[in-house]
């Protein structure tokens, strides 16, 4: 999930450097604002406990294991504010202490996973949320469609960056980000369970933990009884906004390789009527690229992202009404009885 | 002799060569030589072993080979085999410079020197805080994992497996922040208001 230094080129590191740079710096402001003392300590727990969280193996095949990323389950604990701080400090540890990630590429990582998953996801999850309800049932569907849709928008940016940072005409897009979206998808199914999995256990057992809507910060000791009791706030445009363009971001990137290959196509015919000057030949030069590849192919090859996609859907919604079925609704208060 | 090298220089000697490293184009030979050169021979000033370069690079390259290999591959190996090794070239320069950095400057001295540079305190308390933190709850996880495997009698089924990783994760989210929520206790009870106070490393060396 990592993206390392010599994958993007240095101008896209420095423009996601400076959207990430400006999204950091209007959370740790906002964190600032919100809340006491207590959020010091808060966030570098969360931080180091997301650290921790990856370590823990979920294995798939024999080789092949997947790891939390955390974002939407920073938010969820912590408010996306410090949970995007969280996140970014996690990224930046990963490079200072094991190398892994990128100095450069940082930036980029940051806006995947950091603002992506914590500011999109908590977002996206707020949105679920207003249509599912502030239940069990909600906040879980909800983290659970969170987390996959924050994974699928950061393969879409992901994608465009990548794009943007080798030079066109060297190699087909198209197919390079049908293999990448492919790829995420599983990625964002793994987070979308592990998520999902954790958030229901953590509100089977201390529901207070995990933030409700219309809060963006976990509160001080003292006013914890507030939380949850404003059952419908307004919307917030913003967050709106924003569940809207992580959404649309994820749809995107199941377009990508459709996009890519408009585009690749868009400049074929510009080239033609640049160098030729009649509209006739361009209409042949629009199919010129559908000549050398046999069609069957090619039509496959969208017809599988697209069951890809509906499919990966379709699953995390399943997913999510049946972690939601599956799990106790009423919170067995072992702990408490345990005296935790 | 690294080692002793002011932070701020190895700082920004790290950052020039992964900058280096990154823009030269992998169809100038030489350049690419000449970085490689470099970086190796300041491995050799800071006396790290190879052994233990090999050994990271070892864990470093299956994501970054599987990463670039996707490219001539989803190309049916017609194209993209400059941008393959262009990856896989870039990706090593810079993972073994900051292998370097890593182990030219210890993580307290990172965080004076980003404090030099005017890193916002906030960030600077969290990310230190983070620091401490983490190994506690590496130990934490330790312990639960030797208990899992200790209460186990059978090899788990998948779904199992599964079912107490989520649940390892959930319970040590809830232990973290049962024990942040000492930690601030314990912070407010020796007079913490909010602030941090930093001690500057370059007088607590001095005798």
């Amino acid at each position: 999930m990592h993206i390392q230094d010599g994958v993007l080129s240095p101008a896209v590191c420095a423009v996601t450097g400076a959207i990430s740079l400006g999204a950091v710096a209007y959370s740790v402001h906002q964190l600032k604002q919100s809340v006491g003392d207590r959020t010091i300590p808060l966030t570098g727990m969360m931080a180091a406990l997301v650290f921790a969280g990856q370590m823990v193996n979920f294995p798939i095949g024999a080789p092949v294991s997947g790891h939390l990323l955390g974002g939407v389950l920073a938010a969820a604990v912590v408010g996306p504010w410090a949970g995007c701080v969280a996140m970014t400090l996690v990224l930046f540890v990963q490079w200072a202490l094991f190398s892994d990630g990128g100095l450069l590429s940082l930036g980029a990582n940051v806006l995947h996973m950091a603002v992506l998953g914590s500011w999109g996801g908590h977002a996206v999850r707020m949105l679920v949320q207003r249509f599912v309800g502030d239940s069990h049932k909600g906040i879980v569907i909800g983290s659970v469609v969170a987390a996959w849709t924050s994974v699928m928008a950061a393969a879409a940016l992901f994608c465009l960056e990548f794009r943007l940072s080798v030079p066109p005409g060297e190699i087909d897009f198209s197919k390079v980000f049908t293999l990448m979206v492919s790829f995420h998808s599983l990625i964002g199914l793994g987070e979308a369970l592990i998520t999902g999995a954790a958030i229901s256990f953590v509100l089977n057992h201390r529901p207070e933990l995990i933030c409700r809507m219309g809060t963006l910060a976990r509160p001080d000791h003292g006013n914890e009884e507030q939380t949850g009791k404003s059952a419908h706030p307004p919307i917030a445009f913003t967050r709106t906004l924003g569940a809207g363009l992580v959404i649309a971001l994820a749809i995107a990137a199941f377009l990508s390789p459709f996009a890519s290959e408009y585009a690749d196509g868009l400049e074929a015919v510009l080239g033609k009527l640049g160098g030729e000057f009649h509209l006739t030949a361009s209409v042949p030069g629009l199919f010129a690229d559908y000549d050398k590849v046999p069609v069957p192919i090619a039509a496959w090859e969208k017809i599988a992202v697209s069951i890809a996609g509906i499919g990966g859907t379709l699953s995390v919604f399943t997913l999510a009404w049946l972690l939601s079925k599956a799990l106790p609704i009423a919170p067995t208060k072992l702990s408490e009885a345990a005296g935790e | 002799m690294c080692h002793r090298w002011p932070p701020l220089a190895k700082l920004f000697a790290a950052v020039t060569m992964i900058l280096a490293a990154t823009c030269v184009p992998i169809t100038h030979g030489p350049l690419v030589g000449i970085v490689a050169c470099v970086i190796f021979f300041a491995h050799t000033l800071a006396r790290i072993p190879l052994a233990y370069v090999a050994r990271r690079m070892l864990f470093f390259w299956p994501p970054l080979f599987l990463m670039a290999i996707s490219l001539p591959l989803s190309q049916a190996g017609q194209a993209g085999w400059l941008l393959f090794v262009t990856i896989l070239v870039r990706g090593t320069l810079s993972f073994s410079t900051a292998l370097w950095l890593v182990n030219v400057m210890p993580f307290d001295q990172l965080l004076a020197t980003l404090r030099r540079l005017r890193v916002p305190d906030v960030l600077l308390a969290i990310l230190s805080l983070m620091y401490r933190f983490l190994f506690v709850l590496w130990d934490e996880l330790d312990r639960m994992r030797t208990a899992r495997s200790a209460r186990l009698f059978r090899k788990p089924s998948l779904w199992e497996t599964w079912r107490s990783a989520t649940h390892l994760v959930g319970r040590l989210l809830i232990r973290a922040l049962d024990r942040a929520d000492r930690i601030h206790g314990a912070m407010l009870a020796r007079g913490w208001d909010g602030r941090s106070r930093w001690i500057d490393p370059r007088q607590e060396d001095r005798p």
